[in-house]
């Protein structure tokens, strides 16, 4: 019960996001309003199809993950933003040490959750995350350095970089713990990550109107 | 039994005459035509192909298979023309909503071969349900690759993740038409809808573009 009331905050939260990052595209015709409006999409997209079989199957899929490749387009969305959101030449060859935790730290995990799963899914959330990752520690190093309303974009990477985490953390959890009850660590985790969500969205808002 | 390959001969051969005695520059939508009912033909095979390895029930086939293999298989025409002509992407967009068309109407041929066409209300849901969907669902990955077209690894992320989206939006289509009821009924006017609000949005974006001078 407690994951189709999750699934669902989760599905409603990724949806008017969806919808406000439409409405904002359409307003601003800004590319990222349209690659904001794609990642929300496919991750309600994929929750939506992931209820909806738990729901009038009462089982979980068990061929193809339709929802895992939905999700992976979320992490492909994602990505294209994070390397499309720099509009200067300076900020696009910006490069700090930093930059490597992102790797550093996603190969380690990918190597950790060989042992579920198949190999190339986790890969693939590996080289989707990792360069997120990167490109996210570079953008919030960058904006930190800028002077006045530059700065504001920091949070938008930031709350990128948090929610990257909370999927790895999630990750974890669920090969840990099982069970559909609030003592499953899973749920909070994916609780954290809703909220996340809905406060990308404001981190991008914040952004943007600093422009 | 049902010898589809006979029946996509049979469709595709006044499509080829047809394309013969056109003009050079017309011939690419045909192509586009037959390659859908080919991929259809195709997609056919490979549903059946991973339903047996799997062994899979007609549940999972529809709900898990099908919309993978079929929306891939949709788009692997577009692919070869993109990576092969790279062409505009005004006539990107045509390709893939003929591709998807025509996919769907073999669909339906195939099905009204193998159950008949004695109940008018039944075909006219499962012919604007069906067919809608894949239009929807190639109409999906049309209208995204407008926004993505700027630069080359934005096009190649975007439209993979824009084919999950179809392929995602096809699953729950198979998902609500496999549960019966109320629910059922909710899903086979899912594409009429969906295609409804796509073209009042771009409709609406292009009197916005039309304005503003762009």
């Amino acid at each position: 019960m407690i994951e189709v009331i999750d699934n669902l905050v989760q599905i409603a939260v990724t949806a008017a996001a969806a919808l406000g990052s439409a409405v904002a595209f359409g307003r601003s015709r800004r590319q990222e309003w349209f690659l904001l409006t794609c990642f929300y999409g496919t991750f309600a997209l994929g929750g939506l199809y992931w209820v909806l079989y738990l729901l009038l199957m009462s089982r979980t899929p068990q061929i193809f993950y339709v929802s895992d490749l939905c999700w992976a387009a979320t992490f492909a969305f994602l990505m294209t933003l994070e390397i499309s959101l720099p509009e200067t030449e300076e900020e696009r060859r910006f490069r700090h040490p930093a930059m490597w935790l992102a790797p550093c730290f996603c190969v380690p995990m990918l190597i950790f959750f060989m042992r579920w799963g198949d190999y190339a899914m986790n890969a693939c959330w590996c080289v989707l995350s990792g360069i997120s990752g990167w490109f996210s520690i570079r953008g919030m190093l960058y904006a930190r350095r800028q002077q006045g309303q530059e700065r504001e974009r920091q949070y938008f990477h930031m709350v990128v970089l948090v929610f990257l985490i909370l999927e790895y953390a999630l990750w974890t959890a669920s090969g840990f713990w099982c069970g559909d009850t609030l003592a499953n660590p899973y749920f909070w985790i994916d609780f954290l990550i809703t909220g996340s969500l809905a406060v990308l969205w404001f981190a991008m808002r914040r952004g943007e109107t600093a422009e | 039994m049902t010898y589809i390959e006979y029946v996509f001969v049979c469709m595709a051969a006044p499509l080829l005459t047809a394309m013969l005695c056109t003009e050079k520059r017309n011939r690419t939508i045909f192509c586009f035509c037959i390659a859908g009912m080919g991929m259809c033909l195709l997609s056919a095979y490979i549903n059946t192909f991973f339903a047996g390895i799997y062994h899979a029930d007609m549940i999972q086939a529809t709900t898990e298979i099908a919309p993978v293999v079929e929306e891939i298989m949709k788009f692997l025409p577009l692919l070869f023309y993109l990576l092969v002509w790279e062409p505009e992407v005004e006539k990107a967009r045509t390709a893939v909503i003929v591709v998807a068309a025509s996919f769907a109407t073999f669909e339906n041929v195939c099905y009204l071969t193998q159950n008949g066409a004695e109940n008018l209300a039944f075909l006219l849901i499962r012919g604007f349900g069906t067919g809608a969907m894949h239009v929807v669902c190639g109409a999906l990955v049309a209208c995204g690759l407008l926004f993505v077209w700027s630069r080359p690894w934005l096009r190649a992320a975007g439209t993979l993740g824009l084919l999950c989206a179809a392929i995602t939006v096809h699953a729950i289509y198979n998902l609500l038409l496999s549960a019966g009821g109320v629910i059922r009924l909710g899903g086979s006017v899912m594409p009429a809808v969906l295609l409804a609000v796509g073209i009042m949005a771009l409709r609406r974006i292009r009197r916005e573009q039309a304005q503003s001078g762009i």
